[in-house]
C-alpha cells in the first residue's frame, strides 16, 4: 500500500514563534487518519501546509506523489478540502455553489449526486444561511467532494455540532471512506478519534508525540485506572499523603462533570498494576474518608494524552 | 471564469442592498435634482455692446440698473466677444447698439431721416421665453422712443431679437453626469470592500485557494461583474435623467464607456484596499463611506470646486472622481471626443495603476 501523504521534518515559524517543530508522519492510501490535539497544537498549520495554503519554513511534504511546493496545482485537482469554520457564498443556492466549485476542476461530480450523498437532496435550492449548523457542516463536506477526490482533508469537521449531528457526520465520513477515499481529519474529541480513525497522530506544542492505532495507543497504558472520588469533607494532609503512596492524586478543578465542582472532589491516577487498584481501595477504606461518590474508569485516549503530554486535552 | 463572473453577478443582483446602493441611491438624487428648477436663476446678466458712448446707451444702462431682476455687466470689448460670453454661459443678454444710435443728427445721415437707423439687437442664450419677452418689453419702448418722427404704422422694427445656441448645459444635466460618476464611485468602493471583507470572514478566499482555480481569475471575475454593474448603473441613471427629466446628451454615448470603466476600476481598487484595512464587512462599509462621501463633494459632483479656498481646488482636481466627472461632462454635454479628454483619461489611468499597485501590496487572504 502506498502513501497518500508523506510529511518529513516540517517546521513552521511565525517570527519568533515556532508553530511546528519538526513534524513527520505518513498517511496510507485508503485509511482514515486522525490528528488529535488541543487548540494551538499545530493541527491546522500542518493541514494548511499539506493543502498548499502555507509554505513550510523547513521540511518536505509530498501529497499523492507530488511535491506541495512545486506541483500544488496538480495536488489541488485531486484532493478535497474542508476548512475549519468555512461557510460559502451567501447569495447562491447549494446547487449553484457546487456547480461553481465544480467548474474550477477538470473533472467534477454532478451537484445533485453530491447532495444525495450528504442527505441534503431536498435542500438544493436553499441557501447556506437557511441550513442548520449540522446541515451546513455536511454541505461543506459535500463541497470538498466536488472533484471526486482521492484524498479528503477535514479540519475539525464536527466542532460545534450536537451529539446527534456529530454521529451523522461520522456515518458520512465512513461512507466516504468506503468509496476508497483516503480521509485525514483533525479533532479534539477523543471519542471521535477512537470511533473513526484507523491511525492517529497525537500532537502537542507543534510536535507529534505518538502515532498508532487508537487501540494500541490505549494498550500502551493498559493497566491504568482512573479513580474519581467525591468526599464529604476535604482530605486532610495525612489522608492525602496516604493515598498518594500508590497513586497520583489530583484535586479536580471544575470541568463538565458536575460532581467535580464540589469542594471534596479528587482524581486518583493509578500505577500500572491491578495490585495498585486493590491497595488504593484499601487505603481509602482505612483512612476513614466519608465517600459521597466513587468511580473507577478504565484507560481512554484521554489518559493516553495525559500520559504523553502531562496535560489534559480539554482545558 | 465565465461561470464565476455569472455567479458573482447573480449574487450582486440578489443582494438587495447592493442593488439599492448601485441604483436607487443615485436615482433618488436624480429625482431630487430633477424636481428642483435650477434653469431660471433669479437675476439675468445684461451687457451693452456696440456704440456705448451715446446718451441712449447710458440711458439704457441706467434703466437696466433700476430693474431688480437684471444685473448690468461690464461691456465686452466687442460684439463677437459678447456673443462668445453668452455661448459659454457667462452672460444672459447682450444689447447691441448701432453706431450713433439715438443721436438725432441729420448730418450723420443726411436726407435719409432716422428711419434708416439700423435696429438695436438683443442677443440672448438659454434664457426662458418669458425672461426674453420681459427684457424686450423693457428695451422696446426706449428704442421706439428713440426713433423719432415716424408713425408707428410705418415704423420699422426697432428691436431685433437673436437667439444663440449656448454651450452651457442646464444645471440638471451637469449634475446628472456628476451623479453617474458618484453612483459608480460609491457603489464600486463599498460593494467590493464589503464583499471581499465578507469573503475573508467566511474563509471563502481560502476556500478558493485550495481549488486549482488560478486566483487572478477569481479577482478578474469579481471585477468583471462589478464593471458590468457599473455600466448598467450609468445606463439606468442616464436613461431616467433623459426620459423623466429631459436631460440632453450631445456627445457620443459610447465614448462614455471607457470613462465609466476606467473610473470604476480606480474605485474597485480602492475598495480592495479598504477591504484589506477593515476587519469586518461593517467596518468596510463605514470606511468606504468615509472615503467616498468627501470625494463626492470635493470632486465637483454638485458644485464647481473653483470657489474652494487656497490650494483646495487643485487638490480636488487631483481626486480620481474629478477627472472622471469632467470627462463625462465634456463628452456627454459638449460632444467631446475621447481624444479631447485625453488628459482626464490619462489621469484616471494613472490612478488605476497606482491604486492597483497599492491594492496588491496591502491585500490579504486571511
Amino acid at each position: 500500500m502506498s502513501e497518500a501523504i508523506r510529511v518529513e521534518g516540517l517546521v513552521k515559524r511565525y517570527g519568533s514563534f515556532t508553530a511546528l517543530e519538526g513534524v513527520s508522519f505518513g498517511v496510507e492510501e485508503g485509511e482514515i487518519f486522525g490528528i488529535l490535539g488541543p487548540n494551538g497544537a499545530g493541527k491546522t498549520t500542518t493541514l494548511e501546509i499539506i493543502e498548499g495554503l502555507q509554505r513550510p519554513s523547513e521540511g518536505r511534504v509530498t501529497v499523492l506523489g507530488n511535491d506541495v511546493l512545486r506541483e500544488a496545482k496538480k495536488i489541488k485537482a485531486r484532493i478535497g478540502v474542508q476548512l475549519q469554520s468555512s461557510a460559502y457564498f451567501n447569495y447562491l443556492s447549494l446547487l449553484e455553489i457546487l456547480r461553481l466549485l465544480g467548474s474550477f476542476y477538470p473533472h467534477s461530480m454532478p451537484p445533485e449526486e453530491l447532495l444525495e450523498v450528504v442527505g441534503l437532496s431536498d435542500k438544493g435550492k436553499n441557501r447556506v444561511d437557511q441550513l442548520s449548523i449540522g446541515q451546513r457542516q455536511r454541505f461543506t463536506v459535500a463541497a470538498s467532494l466536488v472533484n471526486d477526490p482521492e484524498l479528503v482533508i477535514l479540519d475539525e469537521p464536527t466542532t460545534g455540532l450536537d451529539p446527534q449531528a456529530r454521529r451523522n457526520l461520522w456515518d458520512l465520513i465512513r461512507e466516504i471512506h468506503s468509496r476508497k477515499v483516503t480521509v485525514v481529519l483533525t479533532s479534539h474529541y477523543m471519542e471521535e478519534a477512537e470511533a473513526l480513525c484507523q491511525r492517529l497522530a497525537i500532537m502537542d506544542h507543534g510536535r507529534i508525540v505518538a502515532i498508532d492505532s487508537p487501540d494500541r495507543l490505549i494498550d500502551r497504558i493498559e493497566t491504568t485506572y482512573t479513580v474519581k472520588l467525591v468526599t464529604a469533607d476535604p482530605l486532610t494532609s495525612d489522608q492525602q499523603h496516604l493515598l498518594a503512596k500508590s497513586a497520583t492524586l489530583q484535586k479536580s478543578e471544575g470541568g463538565s462533570d458536575s460532581a467535580a465542582d464540589e469542594p471534596g472532589s479528587y482524581v486518583l491516577r493509578l500505577n500500572k498494576t491491578p495490585e495498585a487498584l486493590n491497595a488504593t481501595i484499601d487505603r481509602i477504606v482505612r483512612s476513614g474518608i466519608t465517600l459521597k461518590h466513587l468511580e473507577i474508569l478504565p484507560a481512554t485516549l484521554e489518559d493516553v494524552f495525559l500520559d504523553l503530554t502531562g496535560n489534559e486535552l480539554r482545558d | 471564469m465565465l461561470a464565476l463572473t455569472v455567479a458573482n453577478f447573480k449574487m450582486m443582483v440578489r443582494n438587495r442592498q447592493t442593488t439599492f446602493w448601485a441604483l436607487f441611491f443615485p436615482l433618488i438624487l436624480v429625482v431630487a435634482f430633477g424636481l428642483f428648477d435650477f434653469t431660471s436663476p433669479d437675476v439675468s446678466r445684461v451687457a451693452i455692446a456696440g456704440d456705448t458712448q451715446t446718451p441712449f446707451s447710458s440711458q439704457l444702462a441706467e434703466q437696466v440698473q433700476g430693474i431688480e431682476i437684471l444685473e448690468l455687466e461690464e461691456p465686452p470689448p466687442g460684439v463677437e466677444e459678447g456673443r462668445e460670453l453668452i455661448v459659454e454661459g457667462d452672460l444672459d443678454f447682450l444689447v447691441v447698439i448701432p453706431p450713433g444710435y439715438g443721436l438725432s443728427s441729420p448730418e450723420a445721415s443726411p436726407g435719409s431721416g432716422l428711419s434708416a437707423q439700423a435696429p438695436v439687437k438683443l442677443i440672448s442664450g438659454g434664457e426662458s421665453e418669458e425672461r426674453v419677452r420681459l427684457v424686450e418689453g423693457i428695451i422696446r419702448p426706449m428704442t421706439d422712443a428713440a426713433v423719432l418722427g415716424e408713425t408707428s404704422a410705418e415704423r420699422p422694427e426697432t428691436l431685433l431679437g437673436e437667439r444663440v445656441e449656448t454651450r452651457e448645459a442646464p444645471y440638471f444635466d451637469i449634475v446628472l453626469m456628476g451623479l453617474v460618476g458618484m453612483g459608480i464611485m460609491t457603489h464600486s468602493i463599498i460593494s467590493i470592500a464589503v464583499r471581499i471583507s465578507n469573503y475573508r470572514n467566511l474563509s471563502i478566499l481560502k476556500r478558493m485557494l485550495v481549488t486549482p482555480l488560478a486566483i487572478w481569475k477569481f479577482f478578474a471575475a469579481e471585477v468583471t461583474a462589478q464593471l458590468l454593474l457599473a455600466v448598467i448603473q450609468a445606463v439606468v441613471i442616464l436613461a431616467v435623467g433623459i426620459a423623466v427629466f429631459g436631460a440632453r446628451i450631445d456627445g457620443n454615448v459610447l465614448n462614455l464607456l471607457p470613462v465609466v470603466i476606467l473610473g470604476s476600476l480606480v474605485f474597485l481598487n480602492i475598495g480592495f484596499i479598504v477591504s484589506a484595512w477593515a476587519n469586518s464587512p461593517a467596518a468596510a462599509s463605514g470606511l468606504g463611506n468615509v472615503i467616498s462621501f468627501p470625494m463626492m463633494f470635493f470632486a465637483g459632483t454638485f458644485f464647481s470646486t473653483s470657489t474652494l479656498p487656497w490650494l483646495l481646488p487643485y487638490g480636488a482636481e487631483a481626486l480620481p472622481l474629478a477627472p472622471m466627472i469632467t470627462a463625462l461632462r465634456e463628452i456627454g454635454l459638449h460632444g467631446a471626443t475621447l481624444w479631447d479628454v485625453w488628459p482626464q483619461l490619462a489621469w484616471l489611468a494613472g490612478w488605476v495603476a497606482a491604486t492597483a499597485a497599492a491594492a496588491v501590496k496591502v491585500f490579504r487572504f486571511s
